[in-house]
Parts: C-alpha cells; structure tokens; sequence
C-alpha cells in the first residue's frame, strides 16, 4: 500500500511531480491574471477547460476534420473568444450593477455558467469519454524514470508560455497597462488606460492557456464533460497560495511546488490520502494567513475600501 | 405514490439546508460552499452509527448535529478573519478535505460510502418507507426555520446584517464581530448536519456521490433563486427545485438521466439569469408572503420627499441669527476646557507604517463636556489617530487611557463598549436596512443580541426591542431624521446620511465621541444645522472630538483645538491663536 522510499520511486514521483505541476501551475498562472487583475472569481473556468478540448476534438474528428495542430489551436482560440465574450456580456453588466457586492454576484453567475456549461457539453456531445489522439504517444525514460513524450512536451510549452506572458508583463505597454490595472483601476483609468479593455485582454490571456492546459491533458488523457472540475480546483490553490498579483512565474513554480508535494505525499501516505494532503496544506496556508490577520491586503489588490458616494465639496471652503 | 412522498421528504430536507444555509449567506453574508459538507458529517455520522453500531436513530441523529457543529466551529475559527474570496476558497477546500476523509475510511465504505442504513426505530415509529419520513423531516424542517427566524429577525439578525454590509462599521458600534460570525458559522453547521442526517436516513444512504460538489451547489441554488435573507423564500427555493426532476421526467417525458443533465443546466442558467435581471431572488429580503396576502400590496412606507427642500425637523432651539465665530467667546471656552475634568488621556502615542511616520509621540487630552478639534493639512494623519484611538490601528507605543481602563491593545468593538466611538468620514451606513434599525443597531447592551436570552429569556428580548426602537427613536428626533425612520439608508442624500450617522454615533450613548469631518461635503445651509447638534450635544455633558478642515466650523465648536502637521501636534490652543500664527497658517494653506 505505501510506496517504497527508494531513490528510483523518489526519481519518479518527482518527475510526475513536476510534468503534473507543469499543468497545474499553468492553468494557475490563467487564473490568476484574471482573478488578480479583474477580481472576477471565475469559477466557469471549469467550463472553458472542458470547452477547450471538445472544441478541438470536433475540429479534429467531426465536422472539418482539420488536421491535428490546426484544430487544436483554433478549438483554444475560440475558447479564449468564449472567456472574452463571458466577461464582457455577463460579468461586467453583472458587476457594474451589483457594485459593492460585486465578488458575490460575479461568483454566483460563473457558478451557474460552469454548471450549465459543462451539462450542455454532456448533453450536446453525450457523457460518453471520447478519444482525442494526435501525435503518437511515445514512451521514454531517463535511467528507470519513465514518462512520455506528451509529458516533455506539455511541461515546455506551459513553460514558454509563462516566460512569454512573464516578459510581455514585464517590457510592453499593455503588460505595464495590465499591472498598473492590477494595482489601481480607478488611478488606470486616470492615466489613459481602458479597465474595460483591460480586463477583456485578460480573459483572452487566462482563457488561452486554460486551453493549452486542456488540450494536454485531453491528449494524455480523454475528454470528457467532468474533466475541468478536479485540475481547475487545483488551479485556485496555486493561485491563491501564490497570491494572484505575483508574477507569472512565481505562479507557475508554486503549480510545480503543489504537485511535487502531492507526489510525495505517497511515500508516506497511502494513495487515498494523497489530494486531500493538499487540500490540508491550503487549509493551513489559509489559517496562517487569518492569524496573520492584515497580511491579505498586500496580497490582493481588489480588497481596498469599497468606493462610497463621491465626496461632495466641502462647505463653505 | 412511494415516489411522491419520497420528492415531498426532499423538498423538507432541502428546505432544512437552504434555510440554515440562508440565514450564513443572506443575513450575514459569510459566503460558504461547504455547507453540504457540513451535512455530510451529519449523515455519515449517523449513518455509521445507525449502520454499523445498531444505534437507533435519534442518539445518532444527535451525535451527527454535535459532530458537524464542532466541524463548524473548527472551521469557523480561522475562516471568519478571511475576506470573500479566502473564504469561498477555504470552504472548497474543506469540502474536499471532508469528502476526501470519509472516501479514505473503509470503515465508512470507502468510494461507495454507507448503502445500508435502515432498520431502526425512531420515537418508537418504524421508518421503513419514505412516508414514515415526512413527519420527522417537517417536524426538522419547522424547527429549523422557527430557529433562523427567531435569529434571523431579532437584534441579533440585524448585527449580522450589519457585518454582511460593513463589518468595520459594524465593530465600531461596540459589536464583536468575529464571535458573531463564529457562532452562527458553526450553528448553521449544525443544523446542516441534521439536514444531512434526516437525508441520509431518507435515502438509506450516506456516499461521497450523494453529498457532492452537485448536492453543494444545488443548496447554494436553492438560497439564491428563494432570496438571500428570505426564509420562506428558501423554502419555496427547494420546492420549485426539487419538484423540477419530476416536471422534466413526467410533463416533458424526459429519460432520467438526461433529465438530471437538463436539470443542471436549468439550475446554472438559473442562476445567471436570476444575478442579471433580478440578483435580490425571487423574494427579496422583508418581502412576506403572509403579509402579502392578508394586506394586498405592501405599501412602500419611504416617504417621498425632495432632499433639496427637506429640512430637519429639529427639537434643539437652533440660535437665531449669525453664526460668525464670536473671538471674544473663544478666550472663555478655552478656559472652560483648561478647567474640565480630563475623560480621556492619551500619551506618547506612535505609528510607523515601515519607513513612514504616521503619528510621533502625540500627546492628546479629552476633557468632559467640550469639543476638541484636530486641524491640519492633508496628509497630516489626523483620520489616523483616530484609528488609534479606538483601537483600528494599534499603536507601535503608548498609552490611551479612557475613565482610568487603558485602551490600547482592546478590539475596536471593546473600545466602544468602553464609550469611545468614532464615526466615519465616508459615513459607512448600513445601506440595504432602515434609518431606523441602522441607529437601533448602535444602541448598547440589548438582551436580543445574545442567543440566550433569544431563546430562553421569555419576554426580555421582545421587552429589550422595544426599548431600543424607543431611544434610537428619540435620536432620530434629535438630530430631525424621525420621518425618514422606514427609509431604508441608501435611499438618502449625502446631507441626510451624515445626519443619520450623527444620530448612530449618539445612540451608543458613548462617554467620548470622535466624529470626522462631521460638517464635511454636505449643504452649506445644513452646516450650521449640523453645529447646532453637535452644541446640543456638547451641552449634555459628552465630550466630543472633532476633525475638521473647515476653519469656520472649528472656529464656532471648538473649545480646544490641536493642530497636526506630518504625524505630529505642533501646536495647540485657541482657533484665532493657531490661525494667528504666519508659520501654521502657511503650513496649512500652503501659501
């Protein structure tokens, strides 16, 4: 029942641990460019992972039946299209309306989108697992760790993405614009910057590499209309245990962290205890950061003082 | 029929948790998605007890409400410090954390959970099929709501709501807002576990599939479809609910497990719509349907009324002609201050925020039945000390000593209890509830704000309520407010609401009042109204302090005045005299 503490498992849970993390620190890193600089608590981003890979299975196998890499990349393009479209038709009304109360309407509506979401895809495509293969599967091995090709693969385009984003955040204008965002909308705003414009560049962003993320996964794996709930939970955890205004990287690392820890846990733990070991760390992180108290301020830049009504002039000055 | 009783026993159960789970999310606005968990270890527990210890089934109902009520307040402890999003998190993770243990157990059944508890006997009845259930789960289901509803509406209610809308606010009215958010935590946790457990019992079943992430959401559905801070609406929430199963399988003649896909997406678009169009639900919170009923239309009590003509209706003999500062009266109240009894005694008083200074060995006195005024430029910290005072901010050193208790290390609410209370410069009303019940909210020490006297205390509570409607009536008399009583305080203009925040502040009945900026951005003919009150006050022996830029506000309230600059007082005295000096008045006005 326990694995053995040898150097051979401990080689492989490690690399497990970190073409796993791979995945999860980019879904990660997705999600929190979304909920740092939006604020928006987007729990449908289940449903755009899910969407994501049947988008490109259809592309692939039913209707065009275009070739693989093409598929692929329009079936996460038009995801991304569908993050776009969901921020500015759905949450932006919902928060301009709900004002103070934004988080928690915004919260509500992206849970009724991931449930309504994910069933269409059950309804529309059937419950059914299906295959989505490309490439074939390749097996490889390092001395007596062994992975697939996919593995490699996946852990270095999630890892070019993330250096992507981390220098297009870093160098360019609408990187400064993005975390000038993050930092103060209001003060953005002042400066020229278009929040709005802002925040849609964000879901395409986040979106996008839900996407990659999921495409991967589909092809390791198989698709099906459950496959976004498990991955994007662990997509919160490495966003909040990063802090969602740090940089890309830093997310994608703490993706890697999370999963190395889930992998470990096995040595000593038995299979079954494994995820929930994680959970019980975020559940400590999250304690710790109560008993710090004023720390999350620093973390989350939405959390400044609800605006109340504009200060009138003063009397009489 | 089986099937029909079976959906009528849902509907109870379901009704139990969105109830318990309304008066969590609606009335106090702690968003929690673990509340399903919670009655899972209501349903495991009493399904492992029932099943494979042969207990009967109300010990072990009993065991299961202690067992989620601990779970609760476990929970409870760190979540309730979090803001929004941590704790939407947190609850999520618990909830893995929950399901994960149970599934890890094998004396729980593992992956299958527990699939056999039946058999045993309850007050003596056999409860062997479904309609045996229906007494125990409406019996449940009346209980539960009597219990939310007595907590719900009672002065306790109107804390909650109070920390759902402005938790800071809410803290400077002396309340103690954690342990508030603590208790009802870990209550409505137990009374989950009893849903779960009159549902696992319903089943037969207590598995990781029956109280998963569907069965959480679908509570949360129910409570936002009903109406947050609506109990009956909850219940009419896991009617429309539960019943939508047969309507897809029996009116649209639907297969059954495309109608439970069909049924998902209903509650999800549901549920987007309903935050677009209609974000309140379908019975918003105070709407009644008893009422509704035996009185036709509810009435809108607002009084319509335009905020640029009203005018206070005020009791205080307002002074009749001018108002210009007298300069020969300020010598005299100055004396006066040099001669009154000190309330409140701070010293040495410092704060840096890293490497910034925020305030520098202050040294301030309070004296009894007079007006302090903090002046200084912007930036000077005065909103801080403010903060200091009462505990926001603790500070890095000193002392602040109120009626000879020290002050500082106390939470903001013990503060005010101790009859220091600020008021805010935004004013920080409670928006969403009445004028009325926004200054009831400030007054101290009622019976109904503590679980035993609401439900043990006969009278008292009602007795305590009545009291309370009486004095925050009288305030709002005071300060002129009384006809705006059932408006709720969003509804006001920006004049109004600081006059409402006055009379909230004066409702505490605090010793010491630290009001800021109390004349700031409201009508200039209201700025002496606002004076007069803050005279009236002054003449009933409180001691006040105020932090205000207007000179000619300070000049006619202030019988003392401190002047800040840069974290530090620089100078003190008479109005005239700071205003008198070239120095402070170019550091004031920059010229």
């Amino acid at each position: 029942m326990f694995a053995r503490f040898d150097a051979t498992t401990v080689a492989q849970l490690t690399a497990n641990g970190i073409f796993r993390g791979a995945a999860y620190g980019l879904l990660g890193v997705g999600f929190a460019l979304i909920l740092g600089v939006t604020g928006r608590f987007h729990f449908a981003y289940s449903f755009t992972y899910t969407l994501a890979a049947y988008l490109a299975f259809t592309l692939r196998f039913r209707g065009p039946k275009l070739p693989f890499w093409i598929a692929s990349f329009l079936g996460i393009l038009l995801t991304a299209a569908v993050g776009v479209l969901i921020e500015r038709f759905i949450y932006r009304p919902l928060a301009k309306r709900a004002g103070a109360t934004a988080l928690l309407a915004v919260f509500v509506a992206a849970l009724g989108i991931g449930i309504a979401g994910q069933n269409m895809i059950a309804l529309f495509w059937g419950q059914a697992t299906q295959a989505f293969y490309g490439p074939d599967k390749k097996a490889w091995s390092i001395g007596s760790t062994r992975f697939e090709n996919f593995d490699v693969w996946q852990t270095v385009c999630a890892l070019a993405l993330v250096l992507i984003l981390t220098g297009l955040l870093r160098f360019t204008g609408l990187g400064r614009a993005i975390k000038a965002t993050r930092v103060n909308p209001d003060l953005a705003t002042i400066i020229g910057i278009n929040a709005n414009h802002i925040y849609l560049v964000c879901f395409a962003i986040g979106t996008f590499l839900c996407g990659v993320s999921a495409f991967w996964y589909g092809l390791q794996f198989t698709v099906e209309p459950n496959m976004g709930q498990r991955p994007v939970i662990f997509a919160f955890v490495v966003a909040f245990l990063a802090g969602t205004a740090r940089s890309p990287l830093r997310v994608f690392f703490t993706g890697i962290a999370v999963a190395l820890i889930e992998q470990w846990a096995s040595i000593w733990l038995s299979v079954r205890w494994t995820q929930t070991a994680v959970f019980v760390i975020l559940v400590g992180y999250l304690v710790s950061l109560s008993l710090r108290g004023r720390k999350l301020a620093d973390l989350l830049p939405f959390l400044r003082p609800a605006p109340t009504k504009p200060a009138a002039p003063t009397a009489g000055s | 029929m089986e099937i029909w009783y079976n959906y009528a026993a849902q509907i109870l159960v379901f009704a139990i948790l969105a109830v318990s789970l309304n008066l969590l999310l609606g009335y106090a606005g702690q968003v929690s998605v673990a509340h399903a968990s919670f009655a899972a270890i209501g349903g495991y527990g009493m399904g492992y007890l029932v099943q494979e210890q042969g207990w009967s089934y109300l010990p072990a109902i009993f065991v299961g409400i202690a067992l989620a009520f601990v779970a609760g307040l476990i929970v409870a402890l760190p979540a309730l410090k979090l803001s929004v999003e941590y704790l939407i998190l947190l609850t999520l993770a618990v909830s893995s954390v929950i399901l994960g243990i149970f599934v890890a157990f094998p004396q729980l059944g593992g992956t299958y959970g527990l699939i056999k508890i039946s058999g045993n006997s309850l007050f003596g009845f056999h409860l062997e099929h479904k309609i045996d259930w229906l007494l125990p789960t409406g019996v449940g289901l009346v209980i539960v709501y009597l219990i939310c509803w007595r907590v719900g509406e009672s002065p306790y209610g109107r804390v909650l709501k109070g920390i759902r809308e402005d938790p800071l606010a809410t803290q400077a009215l002396g309340k103690n807002v954690f342990a508030y958010k603590v208790t009802v935590f870990a209550m409505t946790s137990a009374m989950a576990g009893f849903g779960g457990a009159l549902y696992s019992g319903l089943l037969g079943l207590a598995t990781p599939g029956v109280y998963g992430f569907n069965f959480s959401l679908t509570i949360f559905a129910v409570v936002i479809f009903g109406g947050m801070a609506n109990l009956s609406g909850s219940v009419f929430g896991a009617i429309i609910i539960v019943l939508l199963d047969p309507f897809l399988q029996r009116v649209l003649k639907l297969e059954a497990d495309k109608a439970f896909v069909i049924q998902l997406i209903v509650y999800g678009v549901a549920l987007t719509v309903l935050m677009r169009l209609r974000p309140q639900g379908l019975f918003p919170e105070g709407f009644s349907v008893w009422r509704r009923l035996r009185h036709g239309k509810q009435q809108t009590a607002r009084i319509e009324m335009n905020a640029e003509t009203w005018v206070p209706d005020l009791d205080v003999k307002i002074r009749e002609g001018d108002h210009e500062p007298d300069h020969r009266e300020q010598g005299m109240r100055e004396a006066r201050w040099q001669d009154a009894e000190v309330v409140l005694r701070a010293r040495g008083i410092s704060k840096s925020f890293g490497g910034i200074v925020a305030a520098e060995d202050l040294d301030i006195d309070l004296r009894k039945g007079t007006i302090t005024a903090l002046v200084g430029p912007n930036g000077a910290g005065k909103t801080t000390v403010f903060n200091l005072l009462t505990g926001f901010i603790a500070p890095d050193q000193g002392s602040v000593v109120l009626n000879g208790t020290e002050l500082v290390g106390r939470t903001p609410d013990a503060v005010a209890r101790l009859g220091l209370v600020r008021s805010f410069q935004d004013v920080r009303l409670i928006q969403r509830v009445s004028c009325l019940q926004n200054v009831m909210m400030a007054v101290q020490e009622q019976p109904g704000e503590h679980m035993v006297p609401l439900f043990a205390g006969g009278s008292r509570a009602r007795k305590g309520e009545d009291e309370t409607r009486e004095k925050a009536m009288g305030w709002l008399r005071f300060v002129g407010m009384a006809d705006f009583a059932e408006s709720p305080a969003g509804a006001l203009s920006y004049g109004q609401s600081k006059l409402l925040s006055l009379a909230r502040v004066l409702a505490t009945e605090a010793d010491v009042l630290l009001l800021d900026e109390p004349a700031s951005g409201i009508d200039t003919k209201w700025v002496d109204t606002m004076l007069d009150l803050i005279e009236a006050v002054r003449e009933q022996g409180r001691t006040v302090c105020i932090v205000e830029h207007n000179l000619h506000v300070v000049g006619r309230l202030a019988d003392h005045t401190y002047f800040m600059e840069l974290g530090r007082i620089t100078a003190q005295g008479t109005i005239d005299e700071l205003t008198g000096s070239e120095r402070l008045a170019e550091a004031y006005f920059g010229t």
